[in-house]
């Protein structure tokens, strides 16, 4: 029966994404354009990333102290660093673009309308057309791989870190994809939507940053009274800034310690302990000193030592001491602290955003009925549906 | 005959203005049915409101048994639809376009394959398969964007202003065209107003003056309700005299309200019969002994009835559309 029911009615919404996705890939993939594009994508990322590493290791070569190794990790981790912010930075600009023209041009063609009067949903319209957006942007990140995968020859930089780095990519241009798509189906001309959508690019990430650095400056001097640790303004703040979350897939790669990890650990509210060792591996005693810090969030104190090489040999990994003192020659041992403390969220962030715009756009995008969902399709089937 | 599309009662108010004030429509299956009207009567917001793309202020309407309220998914399959100001996608072969717009009616691909090469036979653009659309003439767009609407087989056709921009030719065969549709059983509501294009082909007209119908029937059956005169012309091979002679003749015939000699020649009448009395009076007027070349009727009758029913002294309605 119900087999016999859905032959009758074919599900149109998967065909429909498929119908946009094939014409908008067909479009943008065809000739040399598709060639072109990538080809120049990652000739800039290796450019960039070349460029990086001959500076890095001129840098090294003037440092002495430090042992090889830790040269050429610091050199990787620096390469990395740099593809991922400059990929971040294309990805800010390339997917909004992307997708900022889709509907308005749909509607400035005039062939809005011969889309809207095929049983197509409005939901395969929008989505169909961010994928297909995002596919070529997606494309782009993709080709870029093997180039940052050569940052593996120096070293300091674990494959999943650079699986953080990618996702953390994806989802930038999912997110200002969306947002693309939303202004797309605001605002009917393409030009003004893509300016908005860059104005809203910018608010969100340069934007917000300013407001939080401004707000942390204001209350630096703002000292909680159990932690005497200052106040800091929501991290929150800053979720939409996918830089900052690459600070903190850089700072997973520096092990969670570094100079990564600091501006991390000030965003986060995590006070980060510096302690010298003393007579090989062991930390100073504690205390508010200056041997660790610590803060608290009423129940527990949290400690957290990281000990910096001095005059090279083996870097102490740090690790957070809960509700105790660090005393002399305790071992510090343990995984890293501030791994993937902001960069989850964020990411859970823009994707929540994503979706509201997506669902925004696809109320936008239908003629009639809107804000009003329908029945789910199986429900519908139930009611009576010939009226004569 | 059943009846196909339904409207009862339809307005669409944007702000203050009343584009369509209560229309009411019946078109029966297989009918090519015209909507005439002069710009701003209400014309496009109705097939725009049976295509789904806008929502009546008040008002019912259904077409195929399924109700544009409640079924619009089911409304979509058995129309095709034909907007009066449509783009074309750039970068688009036009087998392409016909494919996206099968993908998006759930057509399989050797369904696509078979209904697109069909298509284009019946559109004409079968030697076009691979031309870019953009590199298509304005004729050749107007039968894609047809070709288009045809792709899901509907039951129903919206044509608004399927004319406007063609040269004579394109609309010669776009009138072909459209009977050909109305031969394989499709019924098609079509817009316009160039009157003498939906003469020619329409079955039944809907006359439409700020977003009202006055009148809405078969073209002779609103003719014979409003009692509308027609002009004829004769050529009667005469001259002077003789031509005089006829003028006369004609102008003592029942039902003719008035005769004149246009300055070419041929005998303009004012006349209030019907067809058969029209056809009897060429019969009394050779059967008399003039010599008639031709006999025929003059201005198009639908634009008579235009002029008739929206030169009435309607009230109109408030906040109309100007």
């Amino acid at each position: 029966m119900m087999a016999r029911v859905l032959a009758r009615r074919p599900h149109v919404s998967m065909p429909g994404i498929t119908a946009i996705l094939v014409k908008e890939l067909r479009g943008r993939m065809r000739g040399r354009r598709a060639f072109i594009s990538v080809t120049i994508y990652t000739l800039i990322v290796a450019g960039f990333a070349w460029m990086v590493g001959r500076i890095l290791e001129e840098s090294a070569r003037q440092n002495f102290g430090f042992s090889p190794q830790y040269q050429s990790a610091s050199i990787g981790r620096g390469i990395f660093v740099a593809i991922m912010f400059l990929q971040t930075l294309m990805i800010s600009v390339l997917a909004p673009a992307s997708t900022a023209g889709t509907i308005s041009g749909e509607r400035e063609r005039q062939t809005l309308d011969l889309l809207a009067v095929t049983p197509i949903s409005s939901v395969a319209i929008v989505v169909g057309k961010l994928f297909s957006s995002l596919t070529w942007v997606f494309m782009l990140i993709l080709a870029s791989v093997p180039v940052s995968a050569l940052v593996f020859v120096y070293g300091g930089v674990a494959p999943d870190d650079l699986l953080r780095g990618y996702f953390m990519l994806f989802v930038t241009a999912i997110a200002f994809g969306a947002l693309g798509i939303f202004f797309s189906a605001l605002i009917r001309r393409s030009g003004a939507a893509t300016g908005l959508t860059f104005v809203s690019v910018i608010v969100a990430t340069v934007g917000l940053t300013f407001i939080w650095v401004f707000l942390r400056i204001g209350e630096a001097n703002n000292l909680d009274a159990n932690t005497l640790a200052a106040r800091r303004p929501p991290e929150a703040l800053l979720f939409l800034n996918p830089f900052v979350s690459q600070a903190d897939v850089a700072c997973g790669a520096e092990g969670g310690t570094g100079s990564w990890c600091s501006i991390i650990a000030d965003i986060t509210g995590t006070t980060q302990a510096f302690a010298q060792p003393v007579g090989g591996v062991g930390i100073a005693p504690g205390g508010f000193g200056g041997g660790q810090n610590c803060v608290s969030d009423g129940n527990t104190t949290t400690c957290q030592a990281i000990a910096v090489p001095v005059g090279g040999g083996v870097v102490p990994v740090p690790q957070p001491i809960v509700g105790k003192d660090i005393v002399a020659n305790d071992v510090v041992t343990g995984p890293e602290s501030l791994r993937d403390r902001f960069w989850p969220r964020a990411a859970l962030t823009l994707l929540l955003i994503s979706i509201g715009f997506t669902a925004a756009s696809v109320q936008l995008v239908t003629p009639t009925r809107r804000w009003r969902p329908s029945l789910p399709g199986f429900l519908r089937r139930l009611r009576p549906r010939r009226s004569a | 005959m059943t009846t196909i599309v339904r409207t009862q009662g339809l307005v669409k108010r944007y702000d203050r203005t009343l584009a369509v004030a209560g229309v009411d429509l019946e078109i029966e299956e297989g009918e090519i049915f015209g909507l005439v009207g002069p710009n701003g009567a209400g014309k496009t917001t109705t097939l725009r409101i049976l295509a789904t793309l806008l929502e009546p202020t008040a008002g019912e309407a259904e077409v195929a048994g399924w109700s544009l309220a409640r079924n619009s998914n089911d409304v979509r399959r058995v129309l095709g639809f034909m907007p009066d100001v449509f783009g074309v996608y750039d970068d688009m072969r036009v087998w392409e376009y016909l494919d996206f717009f099968g993908r998006c009616y759930g057509l399989s691909a050797p369904a696509r394959k078979r209904i697109i090469g069909d298509l284009l036979e019946l559109v004409d653009l079968a030697d076009k398969r691979d031309t870019y659309v953009q590199g298509l003439s304005r004729g050749m767009q107007q039968r894609l964007c047809l070709a288009h609407a045809l792709v899901h087989d509907p039951k129903v056709l919206l044509l608004d202003e399927p004319a406007s921009g063609l040269d004579p030719r394109a609309r010669v065969e776009l009138r072909e065209l459209l009977r050909e549709l109305r031969s394989l059983g499709k019924t098609i509501l079509i817009s316009s107003h160039i009157l003498p294009e939906l003469e020619e082909l329409c079955t039944s007209v809907a006359i439409v003056d700020r977003g009202r119908v006055l009148a809405s029937g078969r073209i002779a059956d609103i003719e014979k309700r409003l009692r509308v005169g027609a002009v004829l012309r004769a050529r009667v091979i005469a001259e002077g005299e003789a031509l005089e002679a006829a003028r006369v003749w004609f102008s003592g015939q029942a039902e003719v309200a008035s005769a004149a000699i246009l300055p070419d020649g041929l005998v303009e009448l004012g006349f209030r019969g019907d067809e058969v009395q029209t056809a009897a009076l060429l019969r009394d007027a050779i059967s008399s002994g003039l010599s008639i070349a031709s006999f025929s009727r003059a201005a198009s009758d639908l634009e008579e009835l235009f002029l008739q029913v929206t030169g009435q002294d309607e009230p109109a309605p408030q906040e109309a559309v100007a």
